[in-house]
C-alpha cells in the first residue's frame, strides 16, 4: 500500500502569469504522478492554497484536477494551512470538502476544562487511522497543542498518521529559519507517520516516540525565498510512502519547476515560428522573473535576427520587464548612508561573475562606489541636458578606466 | 512584627563595634536589626555580638553558685537580678536613612551616646520598595525574625551584568534561591538566562517548579536530552557545532593533541570531529601519530559519550550529540532565546561533567560573540542582559582551572562580559578557590549559611560591604537565610528566602476551565 503527502503548494500565490503557469503545471504533475502510481490515498496538510478564497483562475484549475482525483477514487485527506486557514469555514477548502473532492480531518471536540479531543477517521481502502489540526494564524497553534488530550490518541492501536500545519524546532535545518516553531514534544506521540505542512524544504526525521516526522516541502514556492532556493538548485517534489503494518520506505519524488534561460529562448522561438512577419512592425515584450541565470542569457538577438529574415519591417523588443532572482539585490544595514552603500555593494558583489579582477571583491565594491558617487552629480544650473549627459558619461567612463574615444 | 519597644541603650565602644545594654526580657539575637532616632534620620543598627554584664564581680558571682550548688540553699538570688545582670550586645551601624528625603546612606557617625534603641519596623524599611524590572530575592530578617512587609528587590539588569555570587554548602537553601531568582527572571524580559541545571530541579518536570510560573509559556525554553515533557524541547546539539576552541580552558590535551585537533577543523571545518572520530588511527592525516589519534578519539569517546553504531555512524549514548541531521539550529535558537529575554534551562543531569561545560561553552561562545557583535554595531542598548547560571562554579573559573588551562568562556565572561551586557550568576561551595581577582568582580553576592571559615573569610575578604564581623553571623545562617551585599544595596542586607512552593502556590498558573473552539 502507498499513500502521497504533498503540502504547502500555495495555489495562487505567484503574480507572474509565466510563473503561475509554472505553479499550475507542478500541480498538475503531482497529482498525474499519484494517479499514475496508483496511491491509495492522498495527505494534504494544509496551504494548498496560498489564501483561503483564491482567484476564479486558480479555482477553476483546481477543481477541474480534483475531480480527475476523485474519478480515480483517491481520497484526500486535508487540514488547514496558515494560509488558507478560515475560522468560519470559509475557504475553498470547505468548498471542495462540501462537494466531496476532499475530506478534512480534523474532527475535535472541547470539553469543560479546555482539552481538545482528537477522533480518528478511517481510510475505507486501508484501514488507515488518521487524525490531524489544522495550522492556525498568528502562533495559536502552541496553545492548541498544549490543550490536546494526547493519551487518548497515543493510545489507540492500528496503523496511524497524524496530519499537522506548523514549523517543528527540531526539524530546522538552517539557522536563519524564521518563524514560530513548537517542539516535537508537543505533538502526540506513537504515531506511525507524521505528515508535516508549513516548513517549505523537503526534510524527513526519526525520533524516538515519533518515528517518522516528514515535510515534503513546497513543490514551487510560497515565500519569495523559495524562488531563490529554487535558483540555487533546491530540490521540490512531494513524498510516496510504501507501508503495510509499518512504514517500509519514504520516497521523495522530485518535481522539475525552474524556469531558466534555455526555456525563455524556447518559449520565444515557438511564439515566432507560426507568426508571419512580412511586412510587419514585431513589438515584443518580455517580462516575468527568471528563477536562475542571467537575464542577458535570454538572446533576444537571435530572435531579431530570425525576424528580419523573415521579411520584419520593424522588430522592436523589450525585456525590461524580465528580472532575474539570481541578480537580486540584498539589502543590507549600515550607521550611515555611506556605509550603507558599501554594505549593500559587498553583500551583492558575490553574485557578479566577471573575469575582471578590479569588477569583482574588493575592487569591485570601491569602483561601484566611484561609479556611484559619479552618478549622484546633480545637474547644474544652465547645464544643458546633453552636456550634463555627457559628463557623467565621461565621468563614468574615467572611473572605469576607458577610452571615451575607443567607445 | 509591629512591636515598638526599647530593647537597649548605647552605653559605650566605638565605631562600627558599639556596645548596648540589652533591656530585661527583650531576647537580642545575633543579627537583629535595631533603630536609633536621631534629628532627622534614623540610624540602623545590627546586632554582630552578645555577652554578658554584670554589676557584681566575678569572683562573688562564682561564690554564689558555689552555694547553690554545693550547699544546696535553691532559693539563693541577687537582689533585684535584672538591674545587676543583663545582657550586653555590640552592634554596628548599617545605614543612615534621612526621614524627609528617604535617602539611605553609608553611617559616618556614632549614635547619641545614652540613646535609647528599638527594634526596627517595616515603617523604617520603606525606602525598599519595587523598581520596575527588579528580581525579588527575600524578606528582610531581623535575626530569625522575619519582616515580611520588607520586600527586597534587585535592580535586575544592574546586578545580573554584574555578575552574581551564590556561596553556599549543601542543604542551605541554594536550589531553593535560585528557583526564586529565576522565577522573577520570568516576570519580563529584561534579562535573558543560560541555565545548566545539573540536576534537573529547575524546570519542575516532577513537582512544581520554572514551569509553573504565569509566563512559562512565553519566557520560559527547555531542553532535555530524551523523553521531553509535552512542550519541552530535545537537547540536541549537531557535531558541526562543536569547535576546537570549545574544548580549551575544559579538558586537558596535550599541543600535539590539539594541534591534531586543530588540523582536522581546518581541513575538514565543518565535518572535522566525525571526520576525527571515524578514522583509522593509523590512518590519520598530517603524520599524526597513531597513539595521538587513538588517545584524542578515546578521550572524546568519554567526553561526548560518541560511539559508531552498527552501520558505522557517529551516535551520542546520552542522545545530546549527532553527528547526522539533527541539532544543526539549536544553538542558534537557545542563544536567540536568550536574545529575546527568555530564560532557557538546560537539563544536563545526563550529561558527564566536562560534556556539560562543552555544551554551556559552545551556547555561552556564541551568545558572547554576537552581544560583541551587538556592541559594535551599536544594537546592544536593545539588547537585554544575559547571564549564564553555572553551578559549581570552580569547575571553570577555580585557580587551578586558569593557571593550568587556557582561558575558557565562563572566565572570559567573569573578566570582561559586563562591558558586552554577558553576566555569570556562580553557585559555588569553594569560593576560596575562585581567584580574587574574579571574586572581587562578582559584584552581588547571595551568601548562605556556609561552615567552612575558609570559605567564609574568602567571602568576606571580597563582599561589597564590610562584613569583617560577620563571620559567626554567616556560620549560623539557617536554611534559607541569606547575607545580601552589592554594590546595588546600600548595606549588606540579611534576608529570609521565602519557600519556592510558597511562591508557586501564590502566584503559579491557575487551572484552565472552559471550552476552547477547535477549527
Amino acid at each position: 500500500m502507498r499513500f502521497a503527502h504533498l503540502s504547502d503548494i500555495h495555489l495562487g500565490f505567484q503574480k507572474h502569469e509565466a510563473l503561475q503557469k509554472i505553479e499550475q503545471q507542478v500541480f498538475e504533475k503531482i497529482f498525474d504522478q499519484c494517479i499514475a502510481r496508483k496511491v491509495d490515498f492522498i495527505l494534504i496538510p494544509g496551504d494548498l492554497f496560498h489564501v483561503n478564497i483564491p482567484e476564479m483562475r486558480v479555482q477553476k484549475f483546481a477543481f477541474a484536477k480534483f475531480r480527475q482525483i476523485y474519478d480515480a477514487e483517491i481520497p484526500v485527506y486535508v487540514v488547514y494551512g496558515s494560509h488558507d486557514f478560515s475560522p468560519v469555514s470559509n475557504s475553498v477548502i470547505d468548498l471542495l470538502a462540501e462537494v466531496g473532492y476532499i475530506t478534512k480531518v480534523t474532527k475535535a471536540t472541547s470539553s469543560d476544562d479546555g482539552k481538545i479531543k482528537l477522533d480518528f477517521l478511517v481510510d475505507k481502502k486501508t484501514g488507515v487511522k488518521i487524525a490531524g489540526l489544522s495550522g492556525l494564524k498568528v502562533g495559536k497553534d502552541r496553545e492548541y497543542y498544549e490543550k490536546l488530550d494526547s493519551s487518548s490518541l497515543e493510545a489507540e492501536l492500528g496503523f496511524k498518521i497524524f496530519l499537522f500545519h506548523g514549523g517543528i524546532s527540531e526539524m530546522k535545518t538552517e539557522s536563519g529559519m524564521e518563524g514560530e516553531h513548537m517542539p516535537l514534544s508537543l505533538l502526540p506521540r506513537y504515531f506511525d507517520y507524521y505528515a508535516g505542512g508549513h516548513m517549505h524544504k523537503f526534510n524527513a526525521q526519526k525520533f524516538d516516540d515519533h518515528p517518522n516526522v516528514v515535510y515534503p516541502g513546497t513543490p514551487f514556492a510560497g515565500y519569495h525565498s523559495d524562488l531563490e532556493d529554487n535558483a540555487k538548485g533546491q530540490k521540490r517534489g512531494f513524498v510516496i510512502v510504501e507501508f503495510e503494518d509499518k512504514i517500509k520506505s519514504i520516497e521523495f519524488i522530485e518535481i522539475e519547476n525552474t524556469r531558466i534561460a534555455d526555456s525563455v529562448n524556447k518559449e520565444l522561438q515557438d511564439k515566432i515560428r507560426d507568426v508571419d512577419p512580412t511586412q510587419q512592425v514585431i513589438i515584443i515584450k518580455v517580462q516575468g522573473e527568471m528563477t536562475k541565470g542571467k537575464t542577458a542569457d535570454v538572446d533576444i538577438s537571435a530572435i531579431r535576427d530570425e525576424l528580419n529574415l523573415k521579411g520584419a519591417l520593424v522588430v522592436n523588443i523589450n525585456k525590461n520587464q524580465l528580472t532575474s532572482k539570481e541578480y537580486s539585490i540584498t539589502e543590507a544595514k549600515g550607521a550611515n548612508k555611506e556605509e550603507i552603500e558599501i554594505n549593500v555593494f559587498s553583500e551583492n558583489i558575490g553574485q557578479l561573475r566577471f573575469e575582471q579582477k578590479n569588477l569583482v571583491g574588493e575592487p569591485g565594491v570601491q569602483l561601484a562606489k566611484k561609479l556611484l558617487a559619479g552618478f549622484v552629480q546633480q545637474k547644474l544650473e544652465n547645464e544643458k541636458n546633453a552636456d550634463y549627459n555627457a559628463r557623467i558619461k565621461k565621468n563614468a567612463f574615467g572611473i572605469l578606466g576607458l577610452d571615451t574615444d575607443a567607445s | 512584627m509591629e512591636e515598638i519597644a526599647i530593647v537597649g541603650q548605647v552605653v559605650g565602644g566605638k565605631f562600627g563595634d558599639i556596645v548596648i545594654r540589652q533591656k530585661a526580657g527583650s531576647n537580642l539575637e545575633i543579627g537583629d536589626l535595631m533603630v536609633s532616632e536621631e534629628n532627622g534620620s534614623i540610624l540602623i543598627l545590627q546586632v554582630f555580638a552578645l555577652e554578658y554584664g554584670s554589676q557584681i564581680q566575678d569572683k562573688m558571682q562564682q561564690m554564689m553558685s558555689g552555694v547553690n550548688l554545693e550547699q544546696g540553699i535553691v532559693d539563693a538570688q541577687f537582689y533585684e537580678p535584672e538591674f545587676v545582670n543583663y545582657v550586653l550586645a555590640r552592634i554596628k551601624p548599617l545605614a543612615r536613612v534621612y526621614r524627609e528625603s528617604g535617602d539611605v546612606k553609608i553611617p559616618k557617625s556614632l549614635p547619641s551616646f545614652f540613646n535609647k534603641l528599638r527594634l526596627i519596623t517595616s515603617n523604617d524599611l520603606n525606602f525598599l520598595h519595587k523598581e520596575k524590572d527588579s528580581i525579588f530575592v527575600g524578606y528582610i530578617r531581623s535575626g530569625s525574625k522575619v519582616i515580611k512587609e520588607a520586600e527586597v528587590w534587585l535592580p535586575s539588569e544592574d546586578v545580573f551584568s554584574h555578575h552574581v555570587l551564590i556561596p553556599a554548602t549543601t542543604g542551605r537553601g541554594k536550589s531553593n534561591l535560585v528557583k526564586t531568582i529565576l522565577w522573577h527572571v520570568l516576570d519580563s524580559n529584561k534579562v535573558g538566562a543560560l541555565v545548566l541545571d545539573a540536576h534537573d530541579e529547575y524546570f519542575g518536570r516532577q513537582g512544581v517548579g520554572l514551569k509553573d510560573h504565569p509566563r512559562a509559556r512565553e519566557n520560559l525554553v527547555y531542553y532535555t536530552p530524551s523523553n521531553p515533557p509535552a512542550g519541552a524541547n530535545r537537547l540536541t546539539v549537531n557535531l558541526q557545532s562543536v569547535k576546537p576552541e570549545h574544548f580549551e580552558g575544559i579538558v586537558d590535551f596535550s599541543d600535539a593533541q590539539f594541534q591534531a585537533i586543530r588540523s582536522y577543523y581546518w581541513k575538514q571545518r565543518d565535518t572535522w570531529l566525525t571526520t576525527l572520530m571515524l578514522t583509522a588511527p593509523e590512518a590519520a592525516e598530517d603524520r599524526i601519530a597513531s597513539i595521538t589519534m587513538s588517545v584524542i578519539q578515546r578521550k572524546m569517546r568519554l567526553i561526548l559519550g560518541l560511539v559508531k553504531d552498527e552501520e558505522g555512524h557517529l551516535v551520542s549514548k546520552h542522545e545530546v550529540f549527532d553527528s547526522a541531521t539533527k541539532g544543526f539550529t539549536t544553538v542558534d535558537d537557545i542563544v536567540k532565546d536568550i536574545e529575546q529575554g527568555k530564560v532557557v534551562v538546560l537539563d544536563t543531569s545526563r550529561l558527564g561533567d566536562e560534556a556539560e561545560l562543552i555544551v554551556g561553552n559552545i551556547i555561552a561562545t556564541k551568545l558572547f560573540e554576537k552581544y560583541k557583535a551587538y556592541k559594535a554595531t551599536g544594537e546592544l542598548a536593545r539588547k537585554p542582559v544575559a547571564t549564564v547560571v553555572i553551578e559549581e562554579a570552580p569547575r571553570v573559573i577555580g585557580v587551578d582551572v586558569l593557571t593550568t588551562k587556557n582561558d575558557n568562556i565562563y572566565s572570559t565572561i567573569a573578566k570582561e562580559g559586563r562591558k558586552f551586557k554577558v553576566g555569570l550568576t556562580a553557585i559555588t561551595q569553594l569560593s576560596s578557590v575562585i581567584p580574587r581577582s574574579i571574586l572581587a568582580n562578582m559584584n552581588t553576592k547571595i551568601i548562605l549559611g556556609n561552615e567552612m571559615k575558609q570559605e567564609r573569610e574568602a567571602i568576606i575578604s571580597s563582599a561589597s560591604q564590610d562584613l569583617s564581623e560577620d563571620d559567626k553571623n554567616i556560620a549560623s545562617l539557617d536554611k534559607g537565610e541569606a547575607i545580601i551585599t552589592s554594590i546595588f544595596v546600600p548595606f549588606a542586607m540579611p534576608i529570609k528566602i521565602p519557600l519556592f512552593e510558597d511562591i508557586v502556590k501564590e502566584k503559579g498558573i491557575l487551572a484552565q476551565t472552559g471550552k476552547t473552539k477547535v477549527f
